[in-house]
């Protein structure tokens, strides 16, 4: 029954997957530099660790905005928010699933008399622009950068391209990292006050409760990567304006950075030891970012092929998405308490504390079952993992008696 | 990513050899035609084994670096036009060895008003193919300086037009000694010649495509 609560939350971190890995490796996977298979490991691997090791900070902020109470309503919330992501998608209307979730929790709150905490919303609203700003301001500096390399070092262009390959390996998987890092708030964020499991001791590290929950929804990104993310692989990239090898780097980099940002906690600390005012942990949505990185590229470059309109998509999505999203969580809502008669959530009161009124999860069974489902994948990780390395290692051996043959004929 | 880097060196040398072996046929030519005109045949031969030797490493080298593009994937959005720059440069060998060898299968009798002449076309034709080597190895590390060094192979190109214009023109109009299947035979080898300057400038032409492409 647990289980069942979080599959529309699983769904979300599916699609989220399926959807935004192609912002990071699409344009390499496109380009055939990178092949599929290696992206999607390199990918899973590192969503789930970023999620793990660092989604606290952006889940937290999600936290203010409206600390759902009951797993009812979480379900229902992140369900909502699913529906609103696949309608949209559907009817290619611009979407953002961190949008779609902040629209859900607002509708969470009106639906239960909470008041909506209107810093922590112009906090996140906020970033919504200055991400995708501040990803162009990063790509075009990135991308002076790597431009004036490349004419001052005069290498060979093999060995640049040998280069690109390596970088777009590591950026990507610290795009990934990022991405889980920053969009698992979305995934799981309304999960986690209804959720209060034991800790798991996994011998060299221990798992929080959080942590446990995190590791749940970035397999579930990772799956949304391996089963779906090929498909949107193969068309990004010509979209906005053509990328070439090294823009394409620059874009993942620019777009890495402004979610490992916005999710930082450490380089929030720093800000504010050093006197300057705080980074917003905040989930940004990586596709508005990169429209963003690449318009900056677009833009220094002269280009005037740039699909503008895509800009004017974006500021429709961000009032529309939280609207539409808001509006069948609340109708959602309804029917769930009314007609199923689930519990979704009560109204938070001023000055008792959340534990008293909720009505969420817990106990050490849960944590029985994720310590199956590790080791269930490590298991899968391993057994996959030797069959592609033994399948790459046939092909591999294929096409060199092929080319012996080749030379020996033609001689 | 360490049989990846050994794959790059790999092919970086290989590309360069197959330069190499362009710009040494090209001056294997020039000696060929100069041995031919100063009638030393056995000369002749061993210039004219030495660019069949040349041609056929070209030739292995192209297919060896079209398969290691392919099969490492490298500079997949280039790829295509690369091996079309490798292809028409490869074209110019086999052209060289394709004159050398009408001479030795057609043994054309050259008058000797003309052996200054002929020379000055090979030298001018065979200067517009090797100009075109330092402009594709440009490519690959500096091209922006690619369309500069390009002009030489069109000023050579041309002077390599006017040469052959004037030479057919003196052939057809003044050497009234010389019967008309002479004159036509002659043309022929000038049109031969000729050709490896004009091969030079339609690759020249790609690449100058391909340097805008990679700069813009």
């Amino acid at each position: 029954m647990i289980l069942f609560f979080l599959i529309s939350g699983l769904f979300l971190g599916w699609s989220l997957g399926a959807n935004d890995a192609s912002n990071i490796f699409g344009s390499a996977v496109g380009s055939r530099m990178i092949t599929f298979r290696r992206a999607a490991i390199i990918a899973s691997i590192a969503v789930i660790l970023g999620a793990v090791i660092q989604g606290a900070g952006t889940s937290a902020t999600l936290g203010k905005l409206g600390s759902v109470n009951a797993i009812g309503g979480s379900f229902t919330l992140s369900l909502a928010a699913a529906i609103t992501v696949y309608g949209m998608t559907k009817f290619s209307l611009p979407v953002s699933t961190t949008q779609a979730i902040v629209g859900a929790i607002i509708g969470w709150n009106i639906f239960n008399g909470n008041t909506t905490d209107s810093g922590t919303l112009s906090k996140i609203v906020i970033t919504w622009i200055s991400g995708p700003v501040l990803g162009a301001l990063f790509a075009v500096l990135l991308y002076i950068l790597i431009t004036k390399f490349k004419k001052s070092a005069k290498i060979h262009l093999i060995t640049f391209e040998s280069y690109l390959k390596s970088g777009l390996i590591i950026v990507g998987a610290f795009g990934a990292y990022s991405l889980g890092a920053n969009n698992i708030a979305n995934v799981m964020g309304v999960f986690l006050p209804a959720f209060n499991l034991q800790e798991l001791n996994l011998g060299l590290f221990s798992l929080s409760s959080n942590q446990q929950l995190f590791l749940l929804g970035g397999i579930a990104i990772s799956v949304g990567i391996i089963t779906y993310s090929k498909r949107v692989m193969d068309t990004i990239g010509g979209n906005i304006v053509e990328l070439t090898s090294e823009a394409a780097l620059v874009v993942v980099l620019a777009q890495s950075l402004v979610l490992f940002i916005f999710s930082s906690t450490a380089l929030a600390n720093l800000m504010i030891r050093i006197g300057l005012p705080p980074i917003p942990l905040v989930p940004v949505s990586s596709s508005q970012v990169i429209v963003g990185c690449v318009i900056g590229i677009g833009l220094y470059r002269g280009a005037r092929n740039i699909n503008f309109r895509l800009l004017g998509e974006i500021g429709v999505g961000w009032i529309a998405t939280p609207l539409v999203s808001g509006v069948i969580t609340f109708f959602s809502l309804f029917f769930m308490k009314n007609i199923f008669n689930i519990e979704v959530g009560h109204k938070i009161i001023e000055g008792v504390p959340e534990s008293s009124v909720m009505t969420g999860v817990s106990g050490p069974e849960m944590s029985e079952i994720m310590k199956y489902i590790l080791l269930g994948i490590l298991i899968a990780g391993s057994v996959i993992g030797l069959y592609y390395y033994l399948l790459e290692r046939k092909k591999t051996r294929e096409l060199k008696i092929s080319e012996e043959k080749f030379w020996k004929n033609l001689k | 990513m360490a049989v990846f880097k050994r794959t790059t060196k790999e092919l970086i040398i290989s590309i360069s050899e197959f330069f190499d072996s362009i710009e040494i046929g090209l001056l294997v030519f020039r000696e060929g035609i100069k041995s031919y005109i100063e009638k030393d045949m056995e000369s002749f031969m061993r210039h004219l084994e030495k660019v069949d030797t040349l041609e056929n490493n070209a030739d292995r080298l192209q297919r060896s670096i079209e398969n290691e593009m392919i099969t490492n994937s490298i500079l997949p959005q280039h790829r295509s036009d690369v091996t079309k720059l490798l292809n028409e440069i490869d074209e110019i060998i086999d052209t060289v060895k394709k004159s050398l060898n009408e001479f030795i299968v057609e043994i054309p009798e050259i008058p000797s008003s003309l052996n200054k002449e002929i020379l000055s076309l090979v030298n001018t034709s065979a200067s517009a193919a090797e100009e075109l080597i330092p402009a594709a190895r440009a490519y690959f590390i500096t091209p922006h300086t690619v369309r500069e060094k390009l002009l030489k192979v069109y000023y050579f190109e041309t002077e390599t037009d006017k040469i052959s214009f004037n030479m057919r023109k003196r052939i057809f109009q003044e050497m009234n000694e010389i019967d008309l299947a002479h004159k036509a035979h002659l043309r022929y080898i000038i049109h031969h010649i000729e050709n490896i300057s004009d091969l030079a400038q339609k690759a020249a032409d790609l690449l100058s495509r391909m340097a805008i492409k990679i700069i813009t």
